[in-house]
């Protein structure tokens, strides 16, 4: 138990301290990397304590692919080190105090609310994802969700779906002066527009008008 | 046919001020007078058939006031008292309609004027054949307001609008009084109507009551706080500031108004109020001192004064006074009488003075005229008439009636009765003097005038000089025809219950030297009067650097107005100057509407700061509002 | 203290939430932090769940964790996007320059 207490204490701390540097890092990409840092401290949290098909999901998803997301996008849009000096704009000094009185706020908030959380003695043990100790995490998992929970799954794979076509629909940008295939009218040609029969003389051309 | 009397004026201005415009002016000139003539027709007609068939109208048209036990009604009712008025007041203002259409034609405001005529003339017809004292009351007010529209007239000019305000408030003053006499009849006779109040008076008679910690007697009190109506009404003394300024108006205003009826009607008062007054020794004792200290005081300051209208102004302030100390020695059909006939020849005065400013180009002052006899004949002539009925010189209407006044007062044989007669005789010289200083400084001598050419004078056009001609056949033989109706032969049957006499009149004659005595005063002052002012100027004027203080009191009114000033009108000014800056600014608009402008434009100008445009100040007020209910529901 | 249960788990996620939410407006800089503060308190949730999950030893809350995986997954996406052409068509994305909404 204290290797565990050890460990948690360990992750937990890193993760704090990443989460307070992904903001106040002066260099964007430095703020990104501290929130690759958070993931994967996280993750390695869930895998101590148990959930290791999500640590191994997170680290996947979040890390390869969302903080990957986050890199390119700051890397395209050119954030210099020179321009992410603070600013020193007067409508932003008053913030500061009521921001942190705010957030003080809501971590008693969640303090109280969550700490004095009493839930009845029975009600998750009678349905039927209790845990079953003979299984993986990951055969329980999958037990569970493509019977109980299927629905969720295909509206959830449907949900990455609009978000990809709205993000290409977003960005997208039509350059002027390049080639393109139009299948539509392609298709759509007829005989009249495309040959004609000509009577030629000999010696004479044809006249070709495009 | 009593309601087309009093009627046909109020249609006459209300036809003219709406659509006199549109029409043009010839047109709501004939109208108004075309309801007038109406209207005096009329009055004849009534004349007539109240005094020889002895009928009698006292009809209610409808209900005006009940509350409680208080009950007033819109009423008609004419005696022979009202139908005298009636005569008066109707046949004067025709001819002083007639009179405006000539005198008024250089004015742009025509059909404004006419109205404004016919509106007074309605005021004072209602106020006349009332029934009770509410509607006296408004006829009282409604006069005093035309009088204030109409002395106002030429609103332009800053002095019209004072003197118009001022006439207005001294009215207001006089109103009080008026006001706190119906109060109390009203609280101890418990109606207001005249019949119930005059047959219930005789009950009253020794009754006592309290009033501001003092111990009056009821029918005094009343008395003379109707009286002090009156005073300001009729420009007596201590209320009389308002009447020299009103001469601001047009001359047709101060004929009508301010020589006719308006001032006549405090006079109307005490006379229809005859059954109470005659149970009050005191107050009339008190009327009749008023009365005969503002003749005086009237005479003298008229005898200096240099402005041709506010001569005549002080000699109706003067002859006022005598009406009043007629009243006063209980002589009341006697006051009547002379109300009358100074009816005719006051206005005539007017009406030719306004005939002689018109044709100077509006000059006023007698200092500047002068030597015009031949060029204006027929005013010439009118004016003379006029003074000498004013003078009451022998066998012109005048002299019937103001000296009926000395010798009723004579033969009072009380110490009031006495020195009111001998105020008379004074006041009678003086008048004499002073009026034929005016004939003589304006019509004789030499032409002072440096702004006209003399040859350039010519006499005014028909439409003014035919109403003079028609006043001044009445201020003739209005005098000899009426006396013996009025006061001499018949005059209990004539009056009937109109007036109330407690004692019996005397029948009895003055001795001879007494009544030779006015008329040789009054015939000597003529040629005292040219001898002094056109021959041997220089005595005169030695008499006045001599004696430049008398001179100087006289001339300034006895300082009245200076009085006035200093007691009443700069402290209310500083008053409600105060009120104004500190109390209306200051407090009401600073925290009312100007304060919550303010407010809201200070909260809008914070409010501003919260719309930045940053993206981040957004979501972060967002955040705060979640927090805030959070913070709500999980406490609560 | 040193036995670690479920509080501490909670303690945790409590301390990213609130983090996170500092983030989004106690920053200077630009527009991608206001983001990755957003997937910081979609983590905490993560751990939240994920913690409950164990302790009652009950699966639902691991499921609902992957379930809010690929939406954050999806709306870091969309966000992204529009941060583009947000940049293609001001220039910048600098906290003081999106000002547009003033007024």
């Amino acid at each position: 138990m204290i290797v565990h207490s050890i460990f948690f204490y360990f992750f937990s701390f890193i993760a704090v301290i990443a989460a307070i540097m992904v903001t106040r890092a002066k260099n964007t990409v430095h703020g990104v990397f501290f929130l690759i840092l958070d993931f994967i401290s996280v993750s390695c949290l869930f895998i101590m304590i148990g959930a290791e098909f999500l640590g191994m999901i997170m680290l996947i998803v979040y890390v390869g692919a969302v903080a990957v997301l986050f890199l390119f996008v700051v890397m395209m849009l050119n954030v210099n080190i020179k321009e992410t000096t603070l600013t020193k704009v007067k409508e932003f000094k008053g913030v500061k105090p009521i921001g942190i009185l705010v957030g003080v706020v809501i971590f008693l908030e969640l303090i109280v609310v969550i700490g004095g959380w009493q839930f009845k003695e029975n009600v998750l043990i009678t349905s039927s994802s209790v845990v079953n100790q003979n299984l993986t995490n990951t055969e329980s998992l999958g037990n569970i969700l493509y019977t109980d929970y299927v629905h969720l799954f295909q509206i959830s794979g449907m949900i990455l779906l609009v978000a990809m076509i709205g993000a290409i629909v977003l960005t997208y940008r039509k350059k002027e002066g390049i080639k393109r295939q139009n299948v539509f009218s392609q298709i759509s040609r007829e005989k009249k527009d495309s040959v004609t029969l000509a009577k030629v003389k000999i010696g004479e051309g044809v006249e070709i008008n495009d | 046919m009593d309601l087309a009397i009093i009627f046909s004026p109020l249609i006459g201005s209300i036809l003219s001020i709406l659509i006199g415009n549109r029409l043009g002016y010839r047109y709501s000139q004939l109208i108004t007078c075309l309801f007038i003539l109406i209207s005096a027709i009329f009055s004849t007609f009534i004349f007539y058939e109240v005094n020889f068939n002895n009928t009698f109208y006292n009809n209610d048209i409808f209900v005006w006031v009940t509350s409680g036990q208080f009950e007033a009604s819109w009423s008609v009712y004419i005696d022979t008292l009202t139908s005298v008025m009636l005569i008066v007041v109707t046949y004067v203002s025709l001819l002083v309609h007639v009179y405006s259409i000539g005198y008024m034609d250089h004015d742009p405001h025509k059909p404004r004027f006419m109205s404004y005529l016919s509106l007074f003339t309605f005021a004072m017809l209602a106020l006349v054949t009332s029934n009770n004292f509410l509607q006296l009351f408004f006829g009282w007010e409604a006069v005093g307001l035309c009088s204030y529209l109409l002395i106002g007239f030429w609103y332009k000019k800053k002095s019209a609008n004072n003197a118009a305000i001022k006439a207005f408030i001294v009215n207001r003053v006089g109103d009080f009084g008026l006001i706190i006499g119906i109060f109390l009849i009203f609280l101890y006779f418990d109606t207001i109507y005249y019949s119930d109040v005059f047959s219930n008076a005789a009950n009253f008679k020794d009754i006592t009551i309290f009033f501001l910690g003092f111990e009056f007697n009821l029918i005094t009190l009343i008395c003379v706080a109707l009286f002090i109506g009156c005073m300001g009404k009729s420009a007596q003394i201590f209320l009389h500031t308002w009447l020299p300024d009103a001469m601001e108006g047009p001359t047709p205003v101060s004929a009508l108004i301010h020589a006719a009826t308006m001032v006549t009607a405090g006079v109307f008062l005490v006379v229809r109020c005859s059954p109470i007054f005659e149970y009050s020794q005191v107050a009339l004792n008190f009327v009749a001192v008023i009365g005969m200290i503002t003749a005086f005081f009237a005479a003298s300051v008229a005898l200096v004064q240099n402005d041709i209208k506010r001569i005549i102004a002080y000699s109706t302030c003067s002859q006022l006074g005598y009406m009043f100390f007629a009243c006063g020695v209980g002589a009341y059909h006697v006051a009547i009488f002379h109300l009358f006939t100074h009816a005719f020849f006051k206005s005539l005065l007017f009406l030719g003075s306004g005939s002689v400013i018109h044709s100077l180009k509006n000059e006023q002052d007698i200092r500047f005229m002068g030597g015009i006899w031949k060029k204006m004949p027929y005013s010439y002539v009118l004016m003379v008439i006029g003074t000498l009925a004013l003078t009451g010189f022998p066998f012109f209407s005048g002299y019937y009636s103001k000296d009926a006044i000395i010798e009723f007062a004579y033969l009072k044989n009380s110490n009031i009765g006495s020195l009111a007669a001998f105020v008379g005789i004074t006041t009678a010289f003086m008048t004499a003097i002073y009026s034929w200083r005016l004939i003589f400084k304006t019509f004789h001598g030499k032409y002072k005038n440096e702004k006209i050419k003399l040859n350039l004078i010519h006499e005014s056009s028909l439409v003014i000089i035919i109403p003079l001609i028609l006043l001044s056949i009445g201020s003739i033989f209005s005098g000899y025809l009426f006396k013996d109706l009025f006061v001499y032969q018949n005059f209990l049957d004539f009056w009937g219950s109109s007036i109330f006499f407690l004692n019996e009149v005397s029948e009895k004659h003055p001795p001879f030297w007494f009544i030779i005595l006015t008329p040789l005063l009054v015939i000597s002052a003529i040629p005292i009067a040219y001898y002094l002012y056109i021959q041997n100027t220089k005595i005169l004027s030695k008499f006045t650097n001599d004696n430049l203080k008398v001179y100087n009191f006289l001339l300034n009114k006895w300082y009245f107005d200076e009085i006035y000033n200093l007691i009443f009108v700069n402290p209310l000014k500083k008053i409600g100057y105060f009120f104004w800056k500190s109390g209306d600014i200051n407090t009401i608009d600073r925290y009312g509407p100007n304060g919550i402008s303010k407010i809201i434009k200070i909260i809008s100008n914070k409010a501003v700061i919260f719309q930045s445009g940053y993206l981040n100040h957004y979501a972060f007020i967002m955040l705060i509002g979640l927090t805030i209910i959070l913070t709500y529901l999980v406490i609560f | 203290m040193i036995e670690v249960g479920l509080g501490h788990y909670l303690m945790l996620s409590a301390i990213i939430f609130t983090i996170g939410i500092l983030g989004i407006f106690l920053n200077r800089k630009n527009v991608i932090v206001i983001l990755m503060s957003i997937e910081l308190i979609l983590l905490a949730v993560n751990i939240n769940l994920v913690s409950f999950s164990i302790y009652t030893q009950n699966l639902l809350g691991q499921i609902f964790t992957m379930f809010i995986l690929a939406v954050a997954a999806a709306e870091a996406a969309i966000g992204l996007a529009i941060i583009v052409v947000y940049f293609r068509n001001k220039g910048s994305i600098k906290i003081e320059d999106i000002s547009s909404m003033k007024g």
